[in-house]
């Protein structure tokens, strides 16, 4: 653990020093990735801990993106005050969306939520209520003010994603410590051994969506700050596959695998802009050699050690 | 009326190749478990494998029949070869590995398809010769069917029923049915699984293909991310008859055909995708399995 702790602050050292050496370009690149990575994160929650099979996780981020964008600019709200809104709204969502297929097993339930996604994208794109602005989507969206702090520069932004990236990482590492991440575990080991230890399977796995949607609207808000925009193409259905992807190619359920997810699946096609016609047929094969040179993920995460208590000598 | 029954044709000659797409998703999920994301991707190639043979025989001065002949055979022959490579390289190493990672695995492999057919033709739409099958039009009772559509449905026919009795009435069939019922005990009883895969994936892509040609002949225009939307329809026409069920994905792709061309007639056409995938929500909280699916019970 303590040596786990000392690559972590590592880990966020160069990322605070991160912004001084590299071209604003880059700057966003940065803030976009702690944002996805917290998405990926919040997929993980139900993919990978809980199990459950989510290719749709873009509707929350989007649904938070568009909390944030509609109450702002149409009601005027300052942005601080939409994050718990959005929050609450998208964990409602979350509720309301997967109680009546959350008994679905494994692929049929990755159909209904890719199911969802879609119906949320096409209603983003006909301007549902008046509200969503069309396939152009919402601009003008303001920035949050903290304590007298206006977070408005490129600088600012990115120490907030940061900031975000930082609770989000402390939110899984307690959810895995607590009971809530024990339950996740032995539902998706197996389900049935999990009732039968009095694990109330159907609340444990709503409350898995509820949180998942909930943190992945938090980067939707701080997303629609950063580009001062939302639009749908941002929530497709080709974005949830990203996620999707990002979690299976870094390693389900480790916190160091999913930022390597983030960054393979999302920095590194940055690299290869110049060769914008190329890259994604290389991508494609790249996955598929991924998957096969290391089917846990490139970096699995380790299950089954024994709490020190039980191993020492007493 | 006269309208209801014109969309009914309609939907039912694109029901038909959706039906053909979706027994490719439905007999590989049957047997390996697994959603094969490539195979929209597989149909979309057809079609510009299709034009560019259809291309070349026009140049070659071939008279239209022998022309179209020999864009279904070649690129039929093609296409299961490229189905049967692609389970060698991207899905077998993986047979053993979680199942997620076989779909990421096919996820990438629709990637590089996708953007394969876009470094091969270009991002540009491209465009099917409109007279590849005669303009002839039959009016019956004031529904109009043209030659096109006869054609597909006709083609659709007769495939679908070889398949029927191919899978129930041959022993390459048996094999297929028990190996979808249970590898193991299939592998006991002297079944090669291996190559009841690379049938499937054969099968599977050579329907594909055909469903492919039939999109460019009906809609005509071809573009590279096609692939996407047909497979996402024929996947969800393989559920809604009950996945790894092969009359099941018929029916499906059927009904769903109907379905699509009636919301786009007579509710709207911005929802229509949003309608469909509602409907297959439902269709799932109802009956899981889908219509002619089994109800599988779990195993302790």
């Amino acid at each position: 653990m303590r040596k786990n702790l000392v690559w972590y602050i590592l880990f966020f050292t160069i990322a605070v020093i991160y912004p001084h050496f590299v071209d604003p370009s880059w700057v966003d690149i940065g803030t976009t990735f702690a944002l996805y990575s917290v998405v990926a994160l919040s997929q993980d929650i139900v993919l990978g801990k809980a199990g459950m099979f989510d290719m749709g996780h873009a509707t929350f981020f989007g649904i938070g993106a568009y909390t944030a964008a509609i109450l702002n600019t149409v009601y005027n709200i300052p942005i601080i005050y939409t994050i718990p809104i959005a929050i609450a709204l998208s964990a409602l969502f979350g509720i309301i969306i997967s109680w009546p297929i959350i008994h679905l097993r494994g692929d049929y339930l990755l159909v209904a939520t890719i199911g969802f996604n879609i119906i949320f994208y096409q209603a983003l794109q006909n301007n549902l209520f008046g509200l969503t602005g069309g396939p152009n989507g919402i601009f003008g969206i303001g920035a949050p003010v903290i304590f007298g702090i206006n977070i408005s520069s490129q600088r600012a932004i990115y120490y907030f994603a940061w900031f975000i990236l930082l609770i989000t990482m402390l939110i899984i590492y307690n959810i895995d410590k607590s009971k809530l991440g024990r339950a996740f575990h032995y539902l998706r080991e197996s389900e049935i051994a999990a009732e039968s230890f009095g694990v109330n399977k159907r609340f444990y796995k709503v409350l898995a969506f509820a949180l998942g949607a909930g943190v992945a609207s938090l980067a939707g808000v701080i997303f629609a700050v950063q580009y001062a925009a939302v639009s749908p193409e941002t929530f497709n259905f080709t974005q949830s596959v990203l996620f999707f992807t990002i979690v299976i190619v870094g390693g389900p359920s480790s916190i160091p695998g999913i930022l390597l997810g983030t960054f393979v699946m999302f920095v590194v096609p940055q690299f290869f802009r110049e060769f914008a016609t190329a890259r994604y047929f290389v991508f494609g094969i790249a996955m598929i050699l991924t998957m096969i040179l290391r089917p846990q993920g490139i970096w699995p995460a380790k299950f089954g050690k024994l709490p020190k208590y039980l191993t020492k000598e007493s | 009326m006269e309208i209801f029954l014109q969309q009914i044709v309609n939907g039912l000659a694109i029901g038909s190749i959706y039906a053909l797409v979706a027994i490719g998703y439905t007999m590989v999920y049957g047997v390996m478990k697994l959603i094969n994301f490539a195979h929209g991707d597989l149909v979309a190639l057809a079609a510009y494998v299709g034009l560019t043979v259809l291309m070349q025989a026009f140049g070659m001065h071939l008279s239209n029949l022998w022309a179209v002949i020999l864009m279904f055979t070649v690129t039929a022959m093609f296409i299961s070869l490229f189905g049967i490579i692609l389970e060698r390289l991207a899905y077998r190493p993986l047979r053993k590995a979680p199942r997620l990672s076989a779909v990421v695995s096919a996820l990438g492999a629709s990637l590089a398809i996708e953007n394969g057919i876009m470094l091969i033709w270009g991002p540009n739409i491209k465009v099917f010769p409109s007279n590849i099958f005669p303009s002839t039009r039959w009016h019956i009772s004031g529904v109009v069917i043209n030659s096109t559509q006869i054609a597909i449905l006709l083609l659709s026919i007769i495939l679908m029923i070889a398949l029927y009795i191919f899978i129930n009435r041959t022993k390459i069939g048996t094999a297929i049915r028990a190996s979808a019922i249970d590898q193991d005990a299939a592998k006991l009883m002297g079944i090669n699984v291996n190559g009841i895969i690379i049938a499937i994936f054969a099968l599977g892509s050579f329907l594909g293909s055909i469903g492919g040609l039939f999109i460019g002949i009906y809609y005509r225009e071809l573009y590279f991310q096609m692939g996407w939307i047909y497979g996402l329809n024929a996947f969800i026409a393989a559920i809604i008859g009950g996945i790894g069920n092969i009359p099941g994905a018929m029916l499906g792709g059927m009904l769903l055909g109907i379905f699509n061309v009636l919301i786009a007639g007579y509710v709207s056409n911005t929802w229509s995708e949003a309608l469909t995938f509602a409907l297959l929500i439902i269709i799932l909280i109802i009956k899981p399995t889908g219509i002619l699916g089994e109800r599988v019970a779990e195993k302790v």
